[in-house]
């Protein structure tokens, strides 16, 4: 049974997680012109298409709006925390030219994203055990070659505490 | 700690006037894209926000650029009028700053100059049955 729609792969979290345009925390709006007719608006329409939910699912607090048929000529523009605006023209471009540019001019940089991910794996431990949320194992019976659960296999006699009373008292 | 503005998340936004029934105010609608969980697709969401406009300038329908302000104006105002980005009706093109309307310009748009001879010809016969002949009986 096939996805539902024209390009389904657009709705799978690999394909939106595949978008490397990660904005610099300046930019707060994104607005996007473009018309449904004509050959100069074709690159934007694709970019509109496949690559926004890519851009929207990487930075979930950039406002994106779309407008349709408001002016003739396609362009983009970028609202920016100091009160900025940066208009970029897209006419006459196909859409990945378009996201290179995007990415070059308002994106972060390949050591900026790799520094955060550094910091990010810095404040977790990967030795400690506790919930999942925050750590990778729950308890010392998850790895293999330990004693597993006893919820599933019970533990042999010399390991219970009953066992040990009993041997305790008995001597 | 410094707060320069916000007692608001959004500092910057952009949306559609849908109210200018209030003194110096307008009524915002703004709209963001929200992935839904199921679906994996993202949709509008609609949010009103109230922006101070103190020189009533804004007219239901116009795309504005909101601004968060320091401190909240009132219970339900906390942002004002930056900027009209698109006036309803009078939207000018930001990249060769002529007025336009949906794909077209509007700048050129005066008869004589853009009447082409299969134009001229046409309206000129359409005049000539309109003429009142005397009508020989």
């Amino acid at each position: 049974m096939p996805m539902k729609g024209r390009f389904p792969v657009r709705r799978t979290l690999q394909y939106l997680s595949q978008g490397d345009v990660v904005f610099k925390s300046s930019v707060k709006v994104m607005t996007v012109n473009y018309n449904t007719a004509g050959e100069l608006s074709e690159g934007a329409r694709k970019f509109v298409f496949f690559n926004i939910p890519q851009i929207q699912y990487k930075n979930p607090w950039v406002q994106i709006m779309l407008f349709r048929n408001m002016t003739p000529s396609p362009f983009l523009r970028f609202y920016l925390d100091n009160g900025e605006q940066v208009l970029v023209d897209v006419e006459d471009k196909t859409n990945k030219e378009i996201m290179e540019h995007v990415k070059k001019i308002l994106g972060k940089s390949k050591e900026m994203l790799e520094n955060e991910e550094r910091e990010r794996k810095k404040l977790s431990h990967p030795a400690t055990f506790g919930p999942k949320n925050y750590h990778l194992r729950e308890c010392m019976c998850e790895i293999e070659g330990q004693v597993p659960c006893p919820a599933f296999v019970p533990l042999p006699k010399e390991m219970r505490g009953k066992y040990k009373d009993a041997m305790k008292s008995e001597a | 700690m410094s707060v320069p503005r916000g007692a608001v998340h959004a500092k910057w936004i952009v949306g559609k006037v849908i109210g200018t029934k209030m003194q110096k105010t307008a009524k915002v609608r703004v709209t963001r894209l929200v992935l839904d969980p199921y679906l994996l697709k993202f949709f509008n969401k609609r949010k009103t926000y109230f922006a101070h406009d103190p020189l009533q300038q804004c007219v239901v329908g116009d795309i504005v650029l909101l601004k968060a302000l320091p401190e909240r104006r009132s219970k339900h105002v906390k942002h004002e009028l930056a900027e009209i980005v698109f006036k309803v009706g009078k939207v000018i093109d930001p990249i060769t700053g002529k007025p336009c309307a949906g794909t077209r310009f509007l700048e050129n748009l005066s008869d004589a100059e853009n009447l082409t001879e299969a134009d001229t010809t046409y309206l000129s016969e359409k005049l000539q049955e309109l003429k009142v002949c005397s009508t020989d009986k």
